[in-house]
């Protein structure tokens, strides 16, 4: 029977029923050009042919047989299906009863959609006679039928290896698929489907992983993931390129939850009921360790050394006092991150557009942090010395007063530190300020009580403290010598004010920084007492004050960057050029992110990588939030992120764009890039 | 013995791994329910700008849609879309139909095109969105007509799926079916969780 897409006929083979037998029940299509039908998964749209059997008295018609599909792209969707022609085969199972002498009907009303981009719903009632086994000369089997079925035969996967496992990535936007002992080449493509809607999206990006045995393929979660320990089940369709051609395999697969997965599930209901709470917990987890490594930061670093000297000469004194001083200082710390969440998060509610490293994006607050890191080195280099200021609170820890100056320590560690937490911290801190105010403030809490630990520890534990070296002579070269992170951290500040401001208000900044230099010196050498230091401090600050007047109301910075292939970022400029075909990378940077830097140099400001984006006509924009942008802030937040970097593939024909990994290297561009 | 940089050098190590861990969550931002639904800016066929922000405070239903699909018009010929349209704008709940077709592509419609069908269908959207540079489509990686989504009073995705739970272009199966927008504005207006927030959305696929 024919309809304006397809040519379908109901087969059987043998043609001719037996009590006891199975036969074979086969549906073929043959389809105009360019026209599908789909598989029993149809993938992101369309819909798998539908078989109704009306058969003689207790005949049974089994599952349809699919053979393996192909991938079917339409625009930025895949879907699963058959092109020009295909067979379902169905096993039909005659019961132990005699038959009736007379021969046997044997209806289908079957529907498929047939689709090239658009669909049609089609249907037809096909009948099939199968003669009398007691009639003469009953065809035993028609040599065309027979060819079909055994091409169908041919196209079913075969069984593929059991053991294979599952994994949901932390995020639940990935699974990765393991079939061990699976001997597969490196050059063959290897893709899965599922067999259901829901665990798998079938037109999300698939990419195979090193395994050491077998295949291991990163595909995309669909609408529902795997919930619990569900199996999932599918094909491993591998194609490996033949003499101009490829040959294709495929294997069915039962693939079981990995254990982790499983622990999860069965940790109970809760985990599944509220799938929030574990990314709660995941952020604060990673914003505590996230505020460990802080500690060792080359800007926070110094400042804490110094502090820890403190604990050094202090290490005989009464463990109570220490543990108070330990105290005031994780305070401090804890009290200044939550000042600056709120504050950010006061920002935000009313309407300001701002982001993680808000503080950097204000010229004047950049000059003063460098006017600190200056200071601060200058101090440790030895041309000034506090009595009981910020810096000198070791030398005040026997005094019960000191504990005002520890907080003060910890308020300092914590300023000085937030150059370094951008960056680094980026994506714990974007779902920190998507969240709601309360949870975004335990994150910021969970990243200052990593912070605050270390020290917290040295002052609680004795045994600890034991294992600091013995005060010495040594004490004042390290001291002189981690005052050179911070005069390198000041150098950076300054170069990204240099990209802030013009050159006048940049040379003001400089002025600055050397009168600070001599105001130092010369409050060393003179050693003013009480009230002449307040005086003096007052004079300098005023001067400064005076010489940065400029940076509180700048000049529209100059850009710098003299490279011409630079386009700026705007949404519409990427979705004129996406609808025009070509594929677009946004850079999102800022000047004062090292992170942003250290990839452009090592990454994109390659030759390799220059090569590769012009030999696939990619358009390089960048979105520079070295000043506040809200346009851009709105685009970090549609992509989760408060902060740069964020670095976007735009291909023509995909819904979303790729978002590269915050730490870029040239392979991991080149790797995107082969997506397209 | 340890000493004080030996200490902060295993500190370092040890947060290392956490470093990475930041970073690899890289992975396309599919919309999931009960996270805040994607941000858009449109044009309805009246030419009035529509924002999703602007809608904060109300229930939005989205309904991706292409006349010329045969799923399309088997809920339309029915009048099961334009019903639950109705029972919609009855509850206050803001109904929008987006039309995702690229020009050229199949269900592309002028804005007087979308007026014209609204009217001759009796349909009864709160404003029909045209999209043909896919964006609002490809944000919410809509894929089929129909693409149902309803997004709750604080902007969160609540419910993506398809209309109803027969997936077939005949107009007999809507009697059949569970219709999961109705069920799910109905729970959501209970203040109840939606029972299946998740289902598969069929149909055609949206001609970006």
């Amino acid at each position: 029977m024919s309809t304006a897409h397809a040519k379908v006929t109901l087969l059987a083979d043998p043609l001719q029923a037996a009590p006891g037998q199975t036969l074979w029940l086969g549906l073929h299509f043959e389809l105009i050009a360019h026209w599908h039908v789909y598989w029993r998964n149809p993938g992101a749209s369309g819909a798998a042919p539908l078989l109704r059997w009306t058969l003689p008295a207790g005949w049974t018609a089994g599952e349809v047989r699919w053979p393996v599909p192909q991938r079917l792209p339409v625009g930025p969707l895949t879907n699963y299906g058959y092109e020009k022609a295909v067979t379902l085969l169905v096993p039909l199972r005659i019961p132990e009863i005699a038959l009736p002498a007379s021969a046997q009907r044997i209806v289908l009303d079957a529907e498929w959609l047939v689709c090239r981009v658009e669909c049609i719903p089609e249907s037809a009632r096909l009948t099939l006679v199968l003669p009398s086994p007691h009639a003469a000369g009953a065809a035993r089997g028609d040599p065309t039928t027979q060819r079909l079925f055994a091409a169908a035969r041919a196209q079913w996967p075969a069984d593929g290896p059991t053991g294979g496992r599952y994994r949901v990535s932390d995020d639940a936007r990935t699974l990765t698929l393991e079939v061990p002992g699976l001997a597969v080449d490196e050059r063959a493509a290897v893709w899965f489907a599922a067999y259901e809607w829901g665990p798998v999206d079938p037109s999300g990006a698939q990419q195979r992983q090193t395994a050491g045995d077998g295949v291991a393929l990163r595909v995309t979660v669909g609408d529902l993931p795997p919930s619990g320990n569900a199996p999932l089940d599918g094909l491993l369709v591998v194609e490996t390129p033949e003499h101009g051609g490829s040959a294709r395999r495929a294997h069915a697969l039962r693939l079981h939850a990995a254990p982790a997965l499983v622990a999860d599930g069965s940790a109970g209901p809760a985990a599944t009921a509220a799938s929030q709470s574990p990314a709660l917990l995941l952020a604060l987890g990673l914003a505590f360790l996230g505020g460990l490594l802080l500690n060792v930061m080359p800007c926070v670093l110094p400042v804490l050394a110094i502090k820890a000297l403190g604990f050094v000469r202090e290490a005989g004194a009464n463990p109570r006092r220490r543990l108070a001083h330990g105290l005031s200082y994780a305070a401090g710390v804890v009290f200044s991150f939550l000042v600056l969440a709120s504050t950010l998060l006061l920002l935000r509610a009313g309407g300001a557009a701002l982001g993680w490293g808000f503080q950097l994006q204000s010229p004047l607050l950049v000059a003063l942090l460098a006017y600190l890191m200056l200071l601060v080195g200058l101090n440790l280099s030895g041309v000034f010395t506090l009595g009981a200021g910020l810096i000198g609170v070791g030398q005040s820890l026997g005094a019960g007063s000191g504990l005002g100056s520890t907080f003060a320590t910890g308020v300092l560690a914590v300023v000085v530190a937030s150059p370094c937490t951008a960056p680094f911290m980026g994506t714990a801190l974007g779902f920190a300020l998507t969240r709601p105010a309360g949870e975004a403030l335990a994150v910021f809490a969970a990243l200052a009580a990593g912070f605050a630990l270390p020290l917290l520890l040295l002052s609680v534990s004795p045994a600890l403290l034991r294992c600091l070296p013995k005060p010495g002579p040594w004490m004042k070269r390290l001291q002189q010598a981690l005052a050179f992170p911070l005069y390198g951290t000041a150098a950076w500040l300054l170069w990204v004010l240099s990209q802030q401001t013009g050159a006048s208000a940049f040379g003001a900044a400089l002025a600055g920084l050397v009168v600070l230099a001599l105001a130092a010196c010369c409050y060393g050498q003179w050693q003013p007492r009480a009230w002449r230091r307040v005086l003096f401090a007052a004079g300098a600050s005023a001067l400064i004050v005076l010489l940065l007047r400029p940076l509180i109301a700048p000049e529209v910075a100059v850009s710098t960057h003299a490279e011409a292939q630079r386009l700026a970022w705007s949404d519409e400029r990427v979705r004129e050029l996406v609808a025009a075909g070509r594929p677009v990378f946004v850079n999102f940077t800022a000047a004062w992110c090292i992170t942003c830097q250290v990839n452009e140099r090592v990454a994109l400001a390659t030759e390799n990588t220059r090569r590769r984006f012009a030999e696939r006509a990619v358009v390089y924009l960048v979105a520079d939030w070295t000043r506040r942008d809200p346009a851009i802030t709105r685009q970090l937040e549609r992509h989760g992120r408060s902060g740069v970097p964020l670095y976007l593939l735009y291909a023509p024909g995909r819904p979303t764009p790729l978002v590269l990994p915050q730490l870029l290297s040239e392979d991991v561009v080149a790797e995107a890039l082969e997506s397209l | 013995m340890l000493n004080c940089f030996d200490f902060l050098r295993y500190l370092f190590l040890a947060c290392l791994p956490i470093v990475f861990a930041l970073h690899a969550g890289s992975a396309l931002a599919a919309p999931r329910v009960g996270e805040p639904a994607p941000e858009f800016t449109g044009v309805d066929s009246q030419g009035k700008t529509q924002r999703l922000a602007d809608y904060r405070g109300k229930t939005v239903v989205l309904e991706w849609t292409n006349h010329d699909c045969p799923y399309v018009r088997k809920h339309y010929g029915a009048g099961n879309m334009q019903e639950q349209q109705r029972e919609a704008a009855a509850q206050k709940v803001v109904w929008l139909s987006v039309i995702s077709s690229a020009s050229g592509q199949q269900g592309h419609v002028s804005p007087a095109e979308a007026n014209e069908l609204t009217r001759t269908r009796q349909a009864a959207p709160h404003a029909v969105v045209l999209d043909a540079d896919g964006q609002i489509g490809r944000a919410y990686q809509a894929r089929t007509t129909p693409h149902m989504y309803i997004i709750d009073q604080a902007g969160k995705l609540i419910y993506m799926g398809g209309i109803d739970s027969v997936p077939s272009a005949d107009v007999a199966d809507i009697p059949k079916a569970t219709q999961y927008v109705r069920v799910a504005l109905k729970e959501h207006a209970a203040g109840r969780p939606i029972s299946q927030p998740v289902t598969r959305p069929y149909g055609c696929s949206v001609k970006y």
